[in-house]
Order: C-alpha cells, then structure tokens, then sequence
C-alpha cells in the first residue's frame, strides 16, 4: 500500500470514528428536539417513534403560551409547577449577573496573576480544584448557612454561590489569554506615557477582549445550566429552568415527556447557539495557554 | 557634560540571580553607546532600570544629575523601541504613533501634524491608515521608531531594535539609526548581542558578562586593545584565534609553546613569567608564505567574496584561521608557513587577563 494511500485511510477512518461519535452526542439532543414535536400518546410508543406521524404544536402551546388544553389523561399540573416564563427570567438574571460578577473579578485576579505573580502556581491550583469539590458535598451546610443568612430562595443566593463557583474557570481562562499578550506592549505603553489603568483600558482589555467575551458565553452556559445548586438553594420563588424542568416528572401528574421536552429546547437551544459562537475560542482558552500560536 | 549616569548598580532576581554586579557607567549628551555581550550577561536588565521597569537592588541611576529611582518610565522622558517592536496590534501606523502625545493630552491638531512630521522623517508616510499586521518586519520597527520620536525623548533606549530582521535589512536599518542619531544629536543606549552592530554604531562600547563590565572604549579600541580574553574572543569575525599554551625561558628570550605552533615572543614580553598563557592573534595579522618556522597544512579554503579564510589543522578544538586576499590560489592540503605578526600578538594569563609588560 503506498503512502498516499495510507494516509487517505486514516483521514477517512478518522472522519468515520467523529462522524459516529457526533450522532451519539447529537442523538439525545434530536431526541428532546423529536418529542416536543409528539402528540401524547406517542411519549410512551413501543417501537420508539422517531418522528410522529401526527407532528403537533400543542406541548410548545401548553408550555410556553398559556394554553389552557390539558394531558388527555386529565392530569392537572402540579401545583409547584408554574408557567417557564418566570423561571425563565429567575435563570437569565441570576446567570448574566453572576456571569458579570464572576468574568469582572476573574479578569482583575488574572491580570494580577499574569503580571505579577499574586498567587504561586500552587495556589492558582488550589483555587482550580475548587471546581473538582463536588457541589453535593458542599450543599447540605451551604443550606444551613443560607437559611441562617436569609439568602434561602432568593436570587443574591443563587449569585453569591454561582459567582464563587465559577470564578476558578474565568481566573484560569483569561489569565491564559493575558499570558499570550506580550509584556513589552503593556511596558511601550507606560514608557509613551499611559497610566496603568489606562494602559489596561486602552491596551490589555481591548486586545484580550475576545477572550474575555468567549469566558462570559462559557460561564453563562455553565450557570444556565447548573442544577443541584439550584435545586436545593432555591424553593419555589426562584427556581431556575433546569429546577423547573424537573418538576415535569413528578409522582402525581407521571412523566410528562412532551410537555417537558417542549420546556428542554427552550432551554438547550440558546446554549447550543453560543456554543457553536464561540468553539474556537474555547478550545484556545482550555489549552490554558499551554499550546503557543 | 554628563547626561545619564549609573551608580553601584546591582540588581538581583529573586534574592538568588545576580543580573547586574555594581555597575558604573556615565553617559555622556548625544552620545551612541552599545551595550554588548552574550544573552544573560546583564545587559537587556541595565536598560531595562534605566527604563523604570526593573528596580536596582541597590544604587543610584541619575539623568542631569537628579536621582530617578522613584520615578515610573512615563515620568523619566526616555524613549523606548523594544526588541519585539512592541507595535498596539489594534490600533492604526498613525495611531500607534499619536499614543504617545495623546497620553500627554496635546491638542489634536498638534497631533496630526507630528505624525505626518515623524512620519516622514522614518519614510512610513503611505503606512500611516494600514494596521501593524500589514507591515512588513522593517516597516514595524520604523513605526516603533516613529512612536518614539514623536514623544521627544531627551535619550532613546534600544533594546537588541534589529534582530528580529533579516541581515540585508538589518544593515539598511543599521545605517537608518545611526542617520537618526546624527541627525538628533540625542543620546542613544542601544543595547545588542551583536558585535558587528556594536563596532559599526558605537561612539563607545560597553562589553558586559556575567552582570559586569568587561571593557569599555571606543569600536576600535576594543578591538585592538582588548583588555582580555573575553573580549578578544567576542569581538571580530571571524574571531581571534586563541591558542593555549605555556611561555618558556629560551637562549633567545621568551618563547611561545603550544601543541599547535611555537613561536619567539617579542621585546614586550621579556618580563613575563613562564608558565600557563593563551596567546591571541587576529587572523588578518597572520601572514603566509612559502618558508617559514611554523608549517601547517590547509583544510578548508572559505571564499568570501572579497577576502578568503584558510583554515588549518589543529590538535585542539578551536580553528585557526588566516586571512588572506581572494586572489591568492591557496587550496586545502596546502602546506604553507604561518607568519604571526610580532606586534599584533596577544597573551592573555590563566584568569583571562591580558598581559602587559
């Protein structure tokens, strides 16, 4: 077999493994994408249908506009449950909030890191396995504390926690794009007469700012998407989507596919825009500027 | 009349690294001086305190005699063109070069026309709406030249300005500096690995290792009087040939032995003591004939253009190395006889030193 050839094969093996891997990871989200779209009784339909023959608007309708049409069993929705529109904004407040919170306190440490070294590598680890505690560990006494705190159920919580959370990512990640910025233009700046502060406005923020903008998107996914947190922090005021597409498979009302599924792509889609958005930028901010262009 | 001066300075990296054993060095106004030596050797870290953005350890570094220790690098009035040229990749030529007078708040129009000014005077003038990506590597340090100019600094800081360049631009940017110099009549520090660069730009040359100052004199100084064997062996190309060996007592005087070649020492060199010494000439000042004491054979014959290298056989690991003119019909396996220039022969003792008696 001569080289040429070899080398063809393998691309195309290559090319066949992702295109495998690709429909798994994209059939759950076809999937929600197939149900929404079901008429009640196919939910349950053995064989799967993959796509119902009667497609129907109605689980979007009950879901997202306030039509009144119920599960033909009669189920009514339980009463924890409410429309997605409040659950909507609780989640777009509390993730862009503390998304802001989290990338503005970020951006100062890993400035300061970058430039002058304030935390060792040591404890720039420390604070990377912040991330590796898992959440349910920590829940059950941040529960007590919030109660005792009165943040219990409300949105400054819900912040407080996403903040803190999420900061070892957007420290790590633009710390990897400041590192790729050449000292000497920050220094040409000074020597030129730029304060620091306006050496930073002027000349660090600007170029770093695509960086800075695919950490926002990435922690804002990571926020929107966040569950047990939520689940637990949060009762009835201020349950986020994910918390409120729980309640869509309940011991009373059953599983309640179509209506929940209908819920699900109101909430993937926008993750799913943003995430194709900034691909290429988060693949530069995880090599935590490990790989040199 | 004394226009920067450096005071005991040492500067220490970590409590551990010495950069810079007490230097001390004054420049005078309108000045070219070349700080030259291999990478670590401190220079990149004296230009880099002189700029404000390393401290001294301890000293003193004065411009018109005041004390600028505390001052940060706006405050200093010194200008500054890095080695990366440092250019604001976002922001326009015209821009770029504006930053400086913008920072200092002058009026706009003022500012329009400086740069149209500097422009000129760097030739960038068709460069000023494109981005620094779109310039070419010689055009990029133009711009880094520009943006300096405009600030009117009373000296300017180079830090190692042309290498980055390719080495027919590097000559053309070499000239370029030294016209500005001329024309400015300012101080200049450029600070560069390159003794080429060194030779050819300086008013007076610094020769730094290992955080300290080796010798200081004028190119052609250096050159002929090399105060030791670091410095004999940096500059020049190709370099010195450096053979060691010992001196001995003969009938004759004194007497030069070596595995390589032995040769009588002249007059100067009656005093000195036998024992272990490197001796040093310049390949230029080795004469070739057809007869003579010390015969050695060609192995390689380099012809540059306009002169031809001869190399010869040696039992050590460095070359020896005659020059000699292109026209001469030498060809390697050639035996021939070295004649080593009495009065152009170095010895340099076992610390480096060179000896004078």
């Amino acid at each position: 077999m001569n080289r040429n050839l070899k080398r063809k094969l393998a691309q195309y093996g290559k090319y066949f493994a992702l295109s495998i891997w690709a429909l798994i990871v994209a059939f759950p989200i076809y999937w929600i994408v197939a149900t929404s779209f079901k008429p009640d009784r196919d939910w349950f339909a053995w064989p799967p249908v993959y796509w119902s023959e009667e497609p129907t608007l109605n689980n979007y309708a009950v879901v997202w506009a306030d039509h009144k049409e119920e599960y033909e069993g009669g189920t009514q929705y339980s009463h924890s449950m409410q429309k997605p529109w409040k659950a909507l904004r609780n989640s777009l407040f509390i993730s862009v909030i503390s998304t802001f919170f989290a990338v503005g306190f970020g951006t100062i440490l890993a400035y300061g890191v970058s430039r002058y070294q304030i935390l060792s590598e040591g404890r720039m680890f420390q604070l990377l396995m912040l991330r590796m505690v898992p959440p349910i560990v920590i829940v059950a006494p941040l529960s007590l504390y919030y109660s005792t705190l009165h943040l219990l159920d409300t949105i400054t919580g819900l912040v407080i926690i996403y903040s803190i959370t999420t900061l070892p990512y957007s420290v790590w990640m633009i710390k990897s794009f400041i590192d790729e910025l050449p000292l000497e233009i920050e220094q040409a700046a000074m020597i030129l007469g730029a304060s620091r502060l306006r050496t930073l406005w002027e000349i660090v923020f600007p170029l770093v700012r695509s960086g800075i903008v695919a950490t926002f998107l990435f922690i804002l996914i990571l926020t929107w998407s966040e569950y047990l947190l939520a689940l637990i922090l949060s009762k009835t005021e201020v349950a986020t989507l994910p918390v409120e597409l729980s309640k869509y498979e309940g011991s009373v009302e059953g599983r309640v596919y179509g209506r929940q599924a209908a819920l699900a792509v109101g909430v993937t889609l926008p993750l799913i825009a943003i995430g194709i958005f900034i691909r290429k930028h988060l693949a530069r901010g995880f090599s935590f500027g490990m790989v040199k262009r | 009349m004394t226009h920067i001066e450096l005071k005991n300075i040492r500067k220490e990296f970590g409590g551990s690294v010495v950069a810079v054993k007490n230097l001390n060095l004054s420049i005078e106004h309108g000045e070219f001086l070349v700080l030259v030596g291999p990478s670590g050797c401190g220079k990149t870290t004296t230009l880099r305190m002189i700029a404000g953005f390393e401290d001294p350890t301890t000293g003193e570094i004065l411009v018109e005699n005041d004390v600028i220790n505390e001052l940060e690098p706006a405050e200093r009035n010194l200008g500054m063109v890095f080695q990366t040229h440092a250019l604001f990749p976002h922001k326009t030529v015209s821009e770029n070069i504006a930053f400086g007078p913008r920072m200092k708040k002058v009026n706009k129009e003022i500012i329009n026309d400086k740069v149209k000014e500097v422009a000129e005077m760097v030739k960038i003038t068709h460069l000023l709406e494109k981005l620094p990506a779109q310039c070419s590597g010689g055009e990029s340090q133009r711009v880094a030249v520009a943006r300096t100019l405009i600030t009117d600094p009373s000296a300017f800081l180079l830090d190692e300005p042309l290498s980055s360049l390719d080495a027919k631009l590097r000559r053309e940017m070499r000239a370029e500096v030294d016209r500005l110099h001329k024309e400015l009549n300012k101080t200049f520090i450029y600070v560069t690995h390159d003794q080429e660069e060194a030779m050819t730009l300086a008013d007076r040359i610094v020769v730094m290792d290992e955080g300290e100052i080796k010798q200081v004199g004028s190119p052609i100084d250096i050159y002929n009087n090399p105060n030791s064997y670091f410095v004999a062996d940096f500059f020049g190309s190709p370099s010195m040939n450096l053979i060691n060996g010992e001196i001995v007592n003969s009938e004759a005087g004194k007497v030069f032995k070596s595995l390589i070649l032995n040769v009588d020492l002249p007059k100067l060199f009656e005093n000195s003591a036998p024992g272990p010494v490197t001796l040093g000439i310049r390949p230029e000042q080795i004469g070739i004939s057809s007869s003579g004491d010390i015969k050695k054979k060609i192995y390689l014959v380099e012809p540059l253009g306009k002169d031809t290298l001869l190399y010869f056989e040696t039992v050590e690991e460095r070359e020896l190395i005659a020059i000699v003119e292109s026209n001469s019909s030498y060809r390697s396996g050639d035996t021939v006889a070295l004649n080593l220039l009495p009065e152009h022969i170095f010895l340099f003792d076992s610390s480096g030193k060179r000896i004078l008696n």
